[in-house]
Parts: structure tokens; sequence; C-alpha cells
């Protein structure tokens, strides 16, 4: 990320030079290497239909799979989740750091033909603070305004040092939508936006289809593939997002050809396709981080030595083996390695696994040898997860009991201060998004369930400073105070294997199964 | 017949309201929150509540009981909290495929189970007789999933004869119908099959042993003839009896078999409905499907007057 105080910084050009100098795949030939071609129909199976394919409605990682095909926003994320303009052609930030101007990209269009003027970005942008999932994000603005045909203006109520990381948020993307649909009933909205592919049918619960967006214009200030940015260029003439939920089959549809694509699959079936040479097998590492949270309401998850002790007890390494066989990775940054806020801060407190020291911890803290709850969701990870701590934990006499329910149950509770003491599942996105992200979960006691003031200091200082430096020492003081005070147990980095068929070329896994700058050797 | 009819129905309607009294208690008993499906792992308490204030589930209960029942009274199932549309409009959209799934999997399994239960009668404590009883133990006793994942990798793997799931409507093309639907309907008729050979077989024994059986038989009719024309209609009553309830019972299983297979039915939507805890769709399907449940009982009612005029509804 760029440290964003100097006026007029950002220059798309600057940017996307920059992040053509990652080494991603690239779409044209170099000597001997394919050359792109057009056409084909590719089919992928994802795991669950979409919630909704509103990208403003919805955080749920497969609508992201579709919706980010359809919908573009003013910046978005380059492959290391860098913040780089993609509808936008730049920003510049007033001194104050309090109003930001864009200038957008001239000759957009819209999958309706309408090209995107600031009226549509404004129209999209109050739609999001009025009914968006994550309104909350725009929350320090105090005014959006179109100040020129292709100008927008948007002034905060006070300097907020993650406002560009919020506006480039895959979470739930601030996409742009044409004005008159944003005013619909959100029942009512047609699925229009200005991505490289365009809606095409909806067949509940078995499949959604796009296609090429033939006006689509790829940016014309990157020369590669980067992200959800960079110059996305659609080969493929049309793709079928099948819902599949039963791994089983998804790898069957792949083997009989009727999928190109498998979103996920498990390690055994990824091994045994490897030597297959109709098929590539990816590995999408790291994925989320596998975190376990204890309830600071409770007791004696309050205890800050008890804390300590779990901590000091646990080998990462067994249970993310036991997991994510093959798939993970220690890694104690509570960011992803590629983020330049990553640090090791803290981190001589990961992974110590050891018993002795634990012991001790415990011996002085206020656990009297009652059962704890350790809730959990009944996916395969998650509960191998719960089951492996329990029974490291048994090992210094902590006694658990685990509860495995579906995540719906089990996010409702874990959001409650009782029923539980342990909780257990995956950061994916927000690690991803940057510190601001991830510190916010854990500021106003989110996810601790009790308020940590040292935590929300953090957090408010962050979001006011400007200096990149400095934010940089901010997230490392919140790291090393998460590690200190064992605020939870970063247990690692894990991952997911993607299949794709030999005949997808240049396919590079990515937090989406992205098919732009790929294409189908017939 | 008419005021057999009518009077079924007027009985039928207090089970329907018992149904869906049920399942609106149920529901509420279970913890978990459809707002979390809209939600990432990491999501804010602030945006369960938006999410929750927007699709309604912060009213108080018995106000959203009112409005359940008022809806049901004016013929309306609700909208979904999920899908963006009616639940009614939800379920006629999957409805065709998982009344086609059930109609072909109850003619797979009534020809198929009819046949081997005559089969077994005919040549009774023959090799054939226990080898398709035992087989019949076999069907009743594989679990559907499993079954389903093995004629996949069979069939549509290795062999290449079948898609391995998906659904083609009957409407765009009879041929792309039946390819998706003959693995699946099979799977689901597997574990019937067995258990109307098993009913066919004894009611038939039990009248192949009658005395107009012997008559027939005495005076030269073919034993094909006898067992056909003579035996069957007569061993029909508890045949259709099993019919009923093999029907409800394919109705469930759907859910597993609309799961393996990629079906997009009425069973997917209940899976979907029930693990997002869209509770309009778990009750509106639940009514329905206990609404085909009754109409299937009806049905069967009627055909045993049809089946045997001695039988008077009336």
């Amino acid at each position: 990320m760029v440290d964003w105080t100097r006026r007029g910084l950002l220059t798309a050009g600057t940017a996307g030079l920059t992040a053509s100098l990652v080494g991603l795949p690239c779409a044209a030939s170099a000597q001997g290497t394919p050359q792109p071609k057009r056409g084909g129909t590719v089919t992928v199976a994802l795991t669950q239909a979409p919630p909704s394919l509103d990208a403003q409605l919805t955080s749920a990682q497969v609508a992201r799979d579709i919706n980010l095909h359809m919908y573009e926003t003013l910046y978005a994320r380059d492959e290391h989740a860098g913040v780089v303009p993609d509808l936008a052609q730049g920003v510049d930030i007033s001194k104050d750091g309090v109003t930001y101007v864009f200038a957008l990209r001239a000759g957009v269009k819209f999958h309706n033909g309408k090209t995107m003027d600031s009226g549509d970005a404004v129209a999209s942008l109050e739609r999001y603070q009025k009914i968006g999932l994550a309104k909350v994000l725009l929350s320090g603005v105090d005014k959006i305004e179109a100040s020129g045909p292709l100008e927008v203006t948007v002034r905060m109520k006070k300097v907020q040092s993650n406002f560009l990381d919020t506006l480039s948020s895959p979470g739930t993307p601030l996409a742009i939508y044409p004005a008159e649909e944003t005013r619909k009933d959100p029942k009512d909205f047609k699925f229009i936006g200005t991505g490289p592919m365009k809606f095409v049918e909806y067949a509940p619960d078995s499949h959604a289809t796009l296609e090429r967006f033939a006006d689509y214009t790829p940016n014309p200030n990157y020369t590669k593939r980067d992200g959800f940015a960079g110059r996305k260029e659609m080969f493929i003439e049309r793709a079928v997002f099948r819902f599949m939920p039963e791994s089983g089959a998804r790898n069957a549809a792949m083997q009989t050809g009727e999928a190109l694509i498998n979103e996920t699959t498990d390690g055994p079936t990824a091994k045994k396709l490897q030597g297959d040479s109709r098929f590539q097998v990816l590995k999408l590492l790291p994925f989320a981080i596998q975190i376990a949270k204890f309830n600071h309401a409770q007791a004696p998850c309050n205890d800050v030595n008890f804390r300590r002790a779990v901590a000091a007890c646990l080998n990462m390494e067994e249970t993310l083996a036991i997991a994510y066989p093959d798939i993970y990775k220690l890694d104690g940054g509570l960011l992803y390695g590629y983020s330049p806020y990553y640090t090791k801060a803290g981190t001589e407190l990961y992974n110590i696994n050891d018993p002795a020291k634990a012991k001790e911890w415990l011996a002085n803290s206020s656990y009297k040898g009652e059962t704890l709850t350790f809730i959990t969701d009944n996916t395969r990870p998650d509960t191998d997860t719960a089951t492996d701590i329990k029974e490291q934990l048994g090992q210094i006499g902590i006694k658990i009991d685990v509860k495995v329910s579906d995540w719906p149950t089990v996010s409702t509770l874990g959001f409650t201060p009782n029923g539980w003491h342990f909780w257990t599942h995956g950061l994916g996105i927000e690690p991803y998004e940057g510190p601001a992200k991830l510190m916010s979960i854990w500021s106003n006691g989110i996810s601790q369930i009790k308020d940590d003031p040292v935590i929300d200091k953090l957090y408010a200082d962050l979001l006011a400073e400007l200096d990149m430096d400095k934010r940089k020492a901010i997230f490392a003081q919140f790291q090393t105070h998460m590690y200190e005070n064992a605020v939870a147990v970063s247990l690692g980095n894990f991952g997911m294997f993607q299949v794709v068929s030999s005949r997808i070329k240049n396919f590079a896994p990515y937090r989406i199964p992205r098919l732009w700058g790929t294409w189908l050797d017939t | 017949m008419l005021r057999f009819i009518a009077r079924r129905l007027l009985i039928s309607l207090p089970v329907l309201g018992l149904v869906s009294l049920m399942s609106f208690a149920v529901i509420w008993l279970v913890p978990g929150d459809p707002a979390a499906m809209f939600l990432d792992p990491g999501a804010t308490p602030q945006q369960l509540a938006q999410v929750r204030h927007r699709l309604g589930l912060d009213e108080p209960f018995y106000l959203q009981v009112i409005a359940w029942y008022e809806r049901i009274l004016h013929g309306d199932l609700g909208q979904s909290i999920l899908l963006n549309r009616s639940v009614t409009a939800a379920i006629v959209e999957r409805l065709p495929v998982t009344l086609s799934l059930t109609a072909l999997a109850l003619v797979f399994a009534t020809l198929l189970g009819i046949a081997a239960g005559l089969l077994a009668a005919m040549r009774h404590r023959s090799w054939a007789d226990q080898s398709t009883m035992v087989l019949a133990l076999l069907g009743l006793s594989v679990p559907e999933f499993w079954l389903g994942l093995m004629l996949i990798f069979g069939f549509a793997v290795d062999l290449r004869w079948f898609p391995a799931g998906g659904y083609v409507p009957l409407a765009e093309s009879f041929s792309g119908w039946w390819h998706s639907m003959a693995m699946p309907a099979f799977t689901l008729a597997a574990v019937q099959v067995g258990f109307i050979a098993r009913m066919t077989r004894s009611a038939m024994l039990e009248v192949l042993h009658q005395d107009f059986i012997r008559t027939a038989d005495s005076k030269g009719l073919p034993w094909s003839i006898v067992v056909t024309r003579h035996g069957l209609p007569n061993a029909l009553v508890p045949i259709l009896t099993v019919l009923g309830i093999v029907t409800g019972s394919l109705l469930g299983g759907a859910v597993v078999i609309e799961q393996v297979f990629s079906l997009p039915g009425v069973g997917r939507l209940v899976i979907g409905a029930v693990l997002s805890r869209d509770f309009p769709v778990i009750q509106g399907t639940l009514l329905f499907v206990a609404a085909i449940y009754l109409l299937v009982n009806l049905v069967v009612d009627i055909l045993y007057a049809v089946a045997d005029p001695r039988v008077r509804l009336e």
C-alpha cells in the first residue's frame, strides 16, 4: 500500500507500472508461449449458491466469486492487496487528508450500454451508505458530490487513513452501478455493472451464467492482470458457475469435463490428480489464517494468565497438519506475508509449544478444572482444529467440551457473551485487506466480547495516521499486544487446492476463480 | 365419491395447520441466524444487526407468527429472506425437478419392485426367490448418497453414459432430461424397489394360495394369466398402500439425491433453507410437502376403490 498524504500521488499509470513489476502471469506471449484464443465456455464448480448477486449486499465468498467478474469499484486491490485505481483514473487528496477528488476513467460502459459518469459513482456510493452491507465503512463520509462530469469529490468528517482501503475492499464491494438502478428497490435491481463479464441468467440452486461483455474496454493504464484490478481482458466467451455442494460430484464433473475449474478440493483428491495431465492442481496459499478466539467475558478466559497458558501449550504445526494436510504454512504474522504491513513483532510467542511453561501460567490463573466450551462450525478443518486443541490442552489439565453446530448457529452464539469459551474459524479477507480491517474486528471488543482499551486506542491512532511508516509501527504494536496478552491464538496460514483443466491457459489462483486473462485451448 | 374427497380435504386442513405451527415452533427453538449467511466470519455484530433489521428478523416472535398465519390464509407463503423472491415462486420454479425425479423414481421402483416381487412369489423357495430377496435387502440397506456417488463414478466418470450432475428441463430436451434424471431416479428408487418387492412377494404368496387361484389354474388357464389377471389385481390393495408410503419416502429421499447430483429441486431448497435459517422457506416448503403427502394419501384411498370394488369409500 501507499502513503496517501501526497497530493496527486496516484496516477493510474504509476500504479499500473508498479503492478506490472510483481511477476504476474502474462497473457501475451513470451517466446514460445501460446497466444490467447477467444471463445469457449468455462464451467466453474462452486461449493454453494450465492446469497445475492447484488455485490453491495453480501460479503459471502461465493458471491464474490461471481460478482467481481460483473462489477468494478473506483479503487481495487492488486495481486498483493495493494490499493490501486480501477474505475478511477486517480485521486487527489487534500493536504489536511479530508477531501478526496476522484477522476473517473472516461468511456467506461455499463452492461446496458450507458457510459459511466460521476452521477453513477455518486449514486452508487450513496446507495451503499443507505443499504450497503458494510455501510459503516462510509460512516466517516461527510459529503459525496459530483464535482464534474467525470469527477467525484468525497469529503470526510475527519481524517480516516483507511478510506481508500475500504473503497477498494473486495469484501462487500462498493460496486458502481448505473444511477437508475441504485434508485430501485433491491428486489427489482438488475445486475448491471461495468465488469468484463455481464449477467445472463441465474437458475436458483443450479447455476449463474455470465458472458463476455463485448464493449468492455480494459483499463489502458495497465498492461497485465493484477489482483482485482489491472488489465482485465476476457478471452472466454461464456462462464457458467455451477453450484455443486457435494465434493465428490465436483470432482466427478472435473473428470468428465463438465466442469473445467473446481474452486476447492480436499488434499487426498488433489494428490490423486497431481499426476494427471488433464489437470493443473494449484495451491492457493495463504488463503486464510486459522484463529482460536477466547471469550474474554467469561472466566477463565478473562484471565490473561489462562490465555497465555493456552497459547504457550499449543503445537500449531500438529493442528494445522491435521486440519489442512499439505496446505498450511506456519506463520505468526496476523497479515499475509506479502502485505507491506507484515511484521514479525510479537511472534516470538507464536508456536512455542512449551507445556511446562503453559502449566506455570495455568497454575497462576483462575482456572479451577471446570469444563470449558469450545464452539465450532461443522466444516471438517474447523472441527479438526477444535478437536486437536482439546487434546493438546487436555495434556496440561484443561478440560474442554467441543460443541459442533452449523455456521448460522455458531456465528450467532459467538457474538454473545454466554455459552462459549473458545471459538475457532478462518479469517480470510480481513488479513488480506490490511491492518485497519484486521484491527477493526478486535476493536470495541467485537471478537473477544470485552473492550480492550489498548486495541481501541491503537485502532483510533491508525485511522488518524496518514504516514505509512507510523501506521506500520502502530500495527506492529497491535500485533505485539495480541501476542503478549494472548487476545486470541493465531495458528498459522492455510490455503486451498484448486483444480483447473489443462485446457485452461494462464490461470493463476487468486481469491476468486478469476477468469479474465485466461483462455481455453480448443 | 365427491363427498368423500371433500370430507378428506376438510380433515386435511387441521393437519396442515398443525404442521405449520410445529414447523414455526421448531425453527424458532433452533439457534442460528439467516443474517449470518450474508456475512464473512469477521463480520461485526453491527453488520449482523443491520442485516437482521433489513430482513425483518428483529420483529418480536408473536408478530412474525401472526404475519405468517395472515399470509397463509391469503395463500401467500411469504418472502424468502435470502432468495429475493416469494416462497411460492421459489417452490414452483424448483417443483418440476423434484416432481420429475420423484415420478421417474416411482416408475422405476414400481416396475422393478413389482416385477421382482412377482418373480420371487412365482418361484417361491427357488434360487430366484432367494436371490431376489437378497438383492431387495441389499437395496434397502445401501445408503442413497453412497450409491449415488458410486453410480456417478461408474456411469459418469468411467463409462461417460450419463452426466455427473445437473438438470436439463424436459421442455428443453427429452434426451437431455432423461440423461440428467436417469441415474438420480434409479438411485432414489433403489431402496424402494426392495420395499415394494418384499411387499409384492408376500401379498402375492397370500393370494396365490387362495381357492379362486386354484380354480383358475384347474380350469387350464396359463399360469402367467392366472398370476397377472387373477392374482395381481387381488394383491394390489396392500401394494397400493405401500406405494403411498413409498411416494412420501421418495419425496424425502429427493433431499439427499438432489444434493449428490446437484439437482436444483425442492429438496435442495429445503437443505439450503435449513442451513441458512431461511425461516419462511422452511415453513412454506414443509407446508407444501405436507400438502403433497396428504394429497398422495387421498389418491391412494381413491385407488383402493378402483382396485377393489368391494371397498366403499362412502
